[in-house]
C-alpha cells in the first residue's frame, strides 16, 4: 500500500495529504477477513444471517452464538474482530436501555443506528483509540401499530385530543449497516465480510424494493438468506462453517415482534434448499461444460 | 461548628458563617411501619447426641391465615440450594421476611466458610456468627427470635437461642414465638424438672429437687408433640402443621405431622 | 486573624451579615424539605386472587384503579404477562405497579439478550427460561430491599405460573417483603372474601393436584363475583389468566355473568344480623 512508510497511517487523528484516514481503511481490511454476514429487509420482517467459520474442532456445534439481541425487537450481526463486535453490542444494549429509561418505549431502529454510527465515528477521531474492526448490520421491527408506553395502564382516550388517528401507519421492518468509519445507511439488503461481493450480487437479484411491487416475504427471506450464505461460502469451500440465522417479524407475525433465532425446522429446511440450489448450479455448469 | 466555635470564646470575636449541619439531626417522620408479626411458634430441645428443632407451619397476618404451610425451620450450610449434608438447623419466628433474609445471610456465610477453609463450620462458630449478623442490624433489627441447633465438637446436641439483636446463650431447651409463654413453662417442668421433687422423700422444707437427666429421643419427640398440640388449643396463631428437624451425627431427619387447622 | 484556620479568608458576619444557607441542599446545611418517600398509596387496585390446579394456575384481578373511593380508571390491566411461564397480578398502588412493570420489561429484555427461540415447541425444554419461582424470588427481593430502605413499593403481588420443572407455582410478595405460597392465594379484600371460598374447593396441595382447569377457572370467576358483590372498590370487568404447559392465556375484558342481587335486600348490618 502506498501509505506504508509515509507515517500517515500510524494515527487516527492524522489525515494523509490526499485526505484519507488510513487507520479506518485498515479497519475495513479486518472486516474483509471476517465470515460473511447479511441482512435482508422483507415485506413482513427482517432476517439476519451469518457464516460462522469454525475455527476449531474443539468448539461445540451451535454454541457460541454470534448474532445478538439488543432490545426485544432489534438484532445485530457483525463481521470482523469479534471482541470489537461484543463491545459494539454492549454499547447498543446500553443505548436501547437508556432510551427506554427516557421515553418508556423501545428505541426505533433508525435512532439506534444513528447513535451507534456516532459512537463508532468517535473512534476515528482520537489518537488514543483505534477504529472498530467490524461492520455491523442492525435489523429490527418498529411497531407499526400504537404501542403503550412501558408500564402504561388502560387504553387512553378513544376520541378527541390524545386519541388515535385512523389509518396512519408507521414503523415496519428496518435494516442498517454501520461501517468502521461510522458511516451508516439504511438498506433493503446488506452484506459484509469475506463473501460480501457474491452476497451483494445475489441480494440485488431479490425483490426487496417496494417500488418494484410486492417484496419477498419473511419466510422467503429466510430461505434466500440461507442460500446466499452458502453461495458466499463457495470461495472458501475448504473451511467448515455453521449457519446462524435470526429473524424479526411484526407483532402479529411468527416472532410476535421479537428478535429470535429462526426455528430449527425452518432453518433446516432453508439449509436443505440452499444445498440443493448449489448442487443444481453445479450440475448446470457441468452440463454447460459438456 | 457549634462545638468548634464555642460561644464563650467567640463573644469578643467576629463571627463567621459556615454550613450548619444541624438540620440533619431532626428525626424523619414516617408513617410506614416496616414490620409485621407472622405468628407461629418454634421450640428446640437438645439431648445427649441429638438436637431437635420444631415449629408449626401456619403463617398469619392479624386474624388471617396467609398459608397453612410456611416452614420456619431451615437447614444451614451443606451443598447446593437444598443444603444436602447440612448438620445445622436455624429456626426463626416473628417477622417472616426478616427471618428469610436472616436465614439466607447465615446460609451464605456458612457456605463461604466451607469454600474458604475446606471444612464444615462448627455449631459454636456458626452460633457466634449468627449473633454478629443480628447485632449488625442493632438499630434496624431483624424482628425475629432465632434458635440454632446442631451437634457440637464433642458430639453432643447443641442448642443456641437468641433475642432479635443478637444476645445469645446455649441452653437445654427453648420455646419462641407466639406461644412461647405457653410452651416454655411446660419445658421448664418437663425437661429441666423445675418444681419436681422426689416423691419418696418426706414432705417438708428439706425436699430434694429432682436433677434433670438427658432425655431419650422418643421422649423428647413426644414432649414436642404434646407442647404443640396444647399450644394449638390455646393460641389462634399456632396450628396447621408441625415440622420437626432432628439433628444427629448422621445428618438431619425431617418430619411433618398435621395439627388442627381451626 | 485568629487561630481558626477554617475562618481565614472568609467573609465576616459583622461586615457582610449572616450567610443564608436555606437554599442549599440538606447535605450542606440547607433547610430544604427532607427526602420523602411513599407514605400511603394514592391510586389503587384491589384484590388479586389465584388457584393452582392439576397442570397450571388461574389468576384474576378486576380492571379498576380507584382514587380513594372514586372509581378513577376503569380499564387498568393488573395482570402482567412476563413470559410464557409466568404472570404477575398486582394489587395496591398503581404507579408502583407501573414501576414494577417497567422493571419486568427490562428484566425480560436482559433475559433474552442471547438469542434463543421462544416459539412454543422449542422453549418448552429450554432450561434457561426463567420460571415463575425465579421471578417470584426476584420480585420478593425487590420488595424487601425497598421496605428496608423505608421506601416501599406499596403493592401486594401474586406470581402465578410454572416453575423450571413445569410444575404449577403460586406465591405472593407484599410491601414488607413477606412471602408465602399455597394452593390458593388472595390479596387485599380477597383474603377475607375469596380465600375461604377457594379453600373450601382446594383445602390443600393434594386437592389442587386433583383439580381440573375448567373447575379452577369457574371457582375463580365465582370468587370475582362475590368480590364484586361485597368489595366497594371493585368492578364487574376483570382480567383472568390461565398459565399451563401450553403457555399463557390472558383475557383482559371479561365481564361478570349471571349476577344475582336477590340476597342484597335481606342483608342487615354486616350480614350476620337476623332481624
Amino acid at each position: 500500500m502506498t501509505s506504508i512508510g509515509t507515517g500517515y497511517d500510524l494515527s487516527n487523528s492524522v489525515f494523509s495529504p490526499d485526505g484519507r484516514n488510513f487507520q479506518v481503511e485498515y479497519a475495513v481490511k479486518a472486516v474483509e477477513n471476517g465470515g460473511t454476514a447479511i441482512g435482508i429487509r422483507c415485506k413482513d420482517g427482517v432476517v439476519l444471517a451469518l457464516e460462522k467459520l469454525v475455527t476449531s474442532r474443539l468448539l461445540k456445534k451451535d454454541a457460541n452464538k454470534r448474532i445478538a439481541t439488543v432490545d426485544r425487537n432489534i438484532g445485530v450481526v457483525h463481521s470482523g474482530l469479534l471482541p470489537d463486535g461484543r463491545h459494539f453490542v454492549s454499547r447498543a444494549r446500553d443505548e436501547a436501555q437508556s432510551w427506554r429509561g427516557t421515553y418508556k418505549a423501545p428505541i426505533p431502529v433508525s435512532s439506534l443506528a444513528n447513535r451507534m454510527g456516532s459512537y463508532v465515528q468517535a473512534f476515528t477521531l482520537y489518537s488514543s483509540v483505534r477504529p472498530f474492526g467490524i461492520t455491523a448490520i442492525v435489523g429490527g421491527w418498529d411497531a407499526e401499530t400504537d404501542v403503550d408506553v412501558d408500564g402504561a395502564v388502560g387504553s387512553g382516550p378513544k376520541v378527541g385530543a390524545g386519541g388515535k388517528t385512523k389509518g396512519v401507519k408507521e414503523g415496519g421492518p428496518y435494516l442498517y449497516m454501520i461501517e468502521p468509519s461510522g458511516l451508516y445507511w439504511g438498506y433493503y439488503g446488506a452484506a459484509t465480510g469475506k463473501g460480501r461481493q457474491a452476497a451483494k450480487a445475489e441480494l440485488e437479484k431479490l425483490k426487496l424494493d417496494p417500488k418494484d411491487g410486492e417484496c419477498i416475504s419473511l419466510e422467503e427471506g429466510v430461505k434466500e438468506a440461507a442460500r446466499i450464505i452458502y453461495v458466499a461460502h463457495e470461495d472458501s469451500k475448504d473451511k467448515d462453517f455453521e449457519l446462524e440465522m435470526t429473524w424479526i417479524s411484526a407483532v402479529n407475525g411468527p416472532t410476535k415482534g421479537r428478535h429470535e433465532e429462526v426455528p430449527k425446522a425452518l432453518k433446516e429446511e432453508a439449509e436443505r434448499l440452499a444445498k440443493a440450489a448449489l448442487e443444481g448450479e453445479d450440475e448446470d455448469e457441468e452440463k454447460m461444460e459438456k | 461548628m457549634a462545638s468548634l466555635f464555642n460561644a464563650q470564646s467567640m463573644l469578643d470575636q467576629p463571627s463567621y458563617s459556615f454550613a450548619q449541619p444541624t438540620s440533619h439531626s431532626e428525626p424523619r417522620q414516617h408513617s410506614f411501619y416496616p414490620y409485621t408479626d407472622n405468628g407461629g411458634s418454634t421450640l428446640g430441645i437438645s439431648g445427649q447426641d441429638f438436637a431437635i428443632l420444631a415449629g408449626d407451619t401456619r403463617s398469619t397476618s392479624g386474624y388471617n391465615i396467609n398459608t397453612r404451610y410456611a416452614p420456619k425451620l431451615f437447614k444451614i450450610g451443606g451443598d447446593g440450594p437444598n443444603n444436602t449434608g447440612s448438620k445445622i438447623v436455624l429456626s426463626v419466628v416473628g417477622f417472616a421476611a426478616d427471618g428469610r433474609a436472616l436465614k439466607e445471610r447465615l446460609d451464605t456465610v456458612v457456605k463461604m466458610y466451607k469454600y474458604q477453609h475446606g471444612k464444615d463450620i462448627s455449631v459454636g462458630a456458626c452460633a457466634q456468627r449468627l449473633s454478629h449478623i443480628l447485632y449488625s442490624k442493632r438499630f434496624f433489627p431483624y424482628y425475629v427470635t432465632a434458635i440454632l441447633g446442631g451437634i457440637d465438637e464433642e458430639g453432643k446436641g447443641a442448642l443456641y437461642s437468641y433475642d432479635p439483636v443478637g444476645s445469645y446463650e446455649r441452653e437445654q431447651c427453648r420455646a419462641a414465638g407466639a406461644a412461647s409463654s405457653l410452651i416454655m413453662p411446660f419445658l421448664d417442668n418437663q425437661v429441666n424438672l423445675k418444681n419436681q421433687y422426689d416423691a419418696s422423700q418426706p414432705q417438708g422444707f428439706g425436699k430434694e429437687p429432682l436433677k434433670p437427666q438427658p432425655l431419650s429421643r422418643p421422649h423428647v419427640e413426644s414432649l414436642v408433640n404434646d407442647a404443640f398440640t396444647s399450644a394449638v388449643e390455646r393460641h389462634i396463631e399456632v396450628g396447621d402443621g408441625l415440622q420437626m428437624m432432628i439433628i444427629t451425627k448422621d445428618g438431619i431427619e425431617e418430619t411433618y405431622a398435621p395439627l388442627k387447622k381451626d | 486573624m485568629n487561630h481558626f484556620p477554617q475562618a481565614w479568608g472568609r467573609p465576616r458576619d459583622d461586615v457582610y451579615g449572616q450567610y443564608n444557607p436555606s437554599y442549599l441542599p440538606q447535605s450542606h446545611g440547607g433547610t430544604q424539605q427532607p427526602i420523602t418517600h411513599t407514605q400511603s398509596p394514592i391510586v389503587t387496585g384491589t384484590s388479586v386472587i389465584a388457584i393452582k390446579f392439576k397442570t397450571g394456575v388461574v389468576i384474576a384481578a378486576d380492571n379498576l384503579a380507584s382514587y380513594g373511593s372514586l372509581a378513577r380508571f376503569t380499564d387498568v390491566h393488573r395482570l402482567k404477562h412476563f413470559n410464557r411461564k409466568s404472570v404477575v397480578g398486582v394489587g395496591g398502588d398503581v404507579s408502583d405497579m407501573q414501576y414494577l412493570d417497567r422493571l419486568l420489561k427490562s428484566l425480560d429484555v436482559e433475559e433474552n439478550y442471547s438469542t434463543g427461540s421462544h416459539t412454543a415447541e422449542e422453549s418448552e425444554t429450554d432450561p434457561a427460561m426463567m420460571g415463575a419461582n425465579n421471578l417470584h424470588t426476584y420480585l420478593s427481593k425487590v420488595m424487601y430491599k425497598r421496605r428496608s430502605d423505608f421506601n416501599p413499593l406499596w403493592n401486594a403481588l401474586l406470581v402465578a405460573g410454572l416453575d423450571e420443572k413445569n410444575k404449577p407455582f403460586l406465591a405472593s410478595a407484599d410491601l414488607l417483603g413477606t412471602t408465602f405460597s399455597g394452593p390458593t392465594m388472595a390479596t387485599g379484600f380477597g383474603a377475607h372474601l375469596a380465600q375461604p371460598i377457594m379453600r373450601r374447593i382446594v383445602p390443600d396441595e393434594a386437592a389442587s393436584q386433583q383439580l381440573g382447569r375448567e373447575e379452577a377457572v369457574q371457582a375463580v370467576r365465582d370468587c370475582m363475583k362475590v368480590l364484586f358483590y361485597r368489595d366497594a372498590r371493585s368492578m364487574p370487568e376483570y382480567s383472568i389468566a390461565v398459565i399451563d404447559e401450553k403457555g399463557v392465556e390472558l383475557k383482559e375484558k371479561e365481564v361478570l355473568e349471571n349476577q344475582s342481587w336477590d340476597f342484597a335486600d335481606k342483608i342487615r348490618g354486616y350480614g350476620t344480623q337476623t332481624v
